[in-house]
């Protein structure tokens, strides 16, 4: 039995999951997580460090993790990858002018080894607003038919009204499920 | 766990009276009861350890504090081992199913002004901001679920492997053990963390019991980084608020 056979067997058995949340600064990884959890999203600042939440959500024990997406912060990215199960790679759609840093910053994180194994969702933020591009305009922009590596899927969505938040964290989890846990 | 509106905040169902606020007297509250979600050692009492064992010791590991059977009389290690400066600045305790903010406290940014204060108050006693002591009134046995969040600075150093364990104890019963490991933490950051968890499940006699012996509930905060002891705080509890003149 390998390491990672028994490291698997010990998730499965307290349900654990670890998500990783990232994406450039301003992309709105903080507000999303706040409204997920029910918390008041109209004082945040941005983050300089991390943002944990532990939660249970359909039976799971979530461990998640928000890093700040600030250019100086983006280097320590890496001392979070180990174990994650789901990346959650936020984009601000309305940011048209950083589109390409935020393509090439996701393709560096995709060749990550210790990322190999999660399951990618992409959250095409800030719907809400009138000069947002749609989810499927994201999609072209970042490259995503490309990726051959990790499952992945983009969704439209909005911190401020919560739209589509949690759809896409029960896909992100039902992924994950599938393919860690074996059905009981 | 839901994208439904936020609630406005709201204050009420709890009071700090600590000497310093601030240090890291909230964490000791954050940890306050983690339930379910997170590692429990409440089988593991086959072999116990004294404090004075491990007063002996070098230094402390997590290991170490798992096997404590009550909530220590002193200090495991001096606030000088703290040498990270690893700062607890907030401490808030909501309600999940309301969205109401039960108690909420922040230490004030430094401010020049204030260092002499401060300074005053550390010469007196070393230990202030190391202990706190809370007041809460029975309502607060009967919460469901709850968020418990720290939000915490840490120094010029990264800190590799910051993790914390907090016991809380009823006399010698434990209630709650709760373990997390942070990890990685970047240089001069600032961080927070919630959990969200159920509150422990308690018969109508214990909770009766806990209401009539103030701050006979007590916790233990033990901030480990690379497996060694950093920071010790220490805690106590009445839930009599509001029937105490009675």
């Amino acid at each position: 039995m390998g390491l990672l056979t028994i490291l698997k067997k010990m998730k499965q058995k307290e349900k654990e999951m670890r998500l990783l949340m990232l994406g450039l600064d301003n992309a709105g990884k903080t507000t999303i997580l706040k409204k997920f959890n029910g918390e008041d999203i109209n004082t945040i600042s941005p983050t300089l460090g991390f943002n944990i939440k532990t939660l249970e959500h359909k039976g799971f024990k979530l461990n998640v993790w928000d890093v700040g997406g600030q250019k100086s912060l983006r280097s320590y990215w890496r001392n979070y990858f180990e174990s994650t199960d789901g990346l959650i790679w936020v984009v601000d759609s309305a940011d048209k002018r950083r589109l390409l840093d935020c393509r090439e910053e996701l393709r560096g994180l995709l060749k990550e080894e210790r990322l190999a194994g999660a399951t990618l969702l992409v959250f095409a933020n800030k719907q809400d607003l009138p000069g947002a591009l749609p989810a499927e305009e994201i999609r072209r922009n970042l490259g995503l038919d490309d990726i051959k590596t990790h499952h992945w899927m983009i969704i439209g969505c909005s911190a401020v009204t919560g739209e589509n938040l949690l759809y896409g964290i029960d896909w992100l989890i039902d992924d994950i499920a599938s393919r860690i846990f074996t059905m009981d | 766990m839901s994208s439904s509106p936020d609630k406005p905040p709201a204050n009420g169902g709890g009071s700090a009276q600590g000497k310093k606020k601030g240090g890291g007297f909230l964490q000791r509250q954050a940890k306050k009861k983690q339930t379910n979600s997170n590692s429990d050692h409440l089988d593991s009492n086959s072999d116990f350890i004294d404090e004075e064992e491990l007063l002996k010791k070098p230094y402390i590991s997590p290991d170490d504090v798992l096997k404590l059977r009550s909530c220590t009389e002193s200090y495991l290690c001096d606030p000088e081992a703290n040498v990270f400066s690893i700062d607890f600045t907030r401490f808030k305790i909501r309600d999940i199913e309301t969205g109401t903010v039960l108690f909420e406290i922040a230490k004030p940014p430094p401010s020049e002004d204030d260092e002499d204060v401060e300074q005053d108050e550390d010469d007196t006693d070393p230990n202030a901001g190391r202990f706190v002591r809370y007041q809460f009134t029975p309502q607060f046995l009967k919460l469901h679920t709850v968020g418990a969040t720290v939000e915490f600075s840490v120094g010029e150093k990264p800190v590799n492997s910051f993790r914390m364990i907090e016991r809380h104890y009823f006399g010698d019963k434990l209630l709650k053990s709760f373990d997390f490991n942070f990890g990685f933490c970047i240089p001069n950051s600032k961080n927070t963390c919630e959990h969200i968890y159920e509150f422990p499940k308690l018969t109508p006699a214990e909770m009766q019991d806990m209401i009539d012996h103030p701050y006979k509930t007590k916790s233990d905060s033990f901030y480990f980084v690379d497996d060694k002891l950093i920071m010790h705080n220490k805690a106590d509890y009445a839930y009599n608020g509001g029937i105490s003149a009675m």
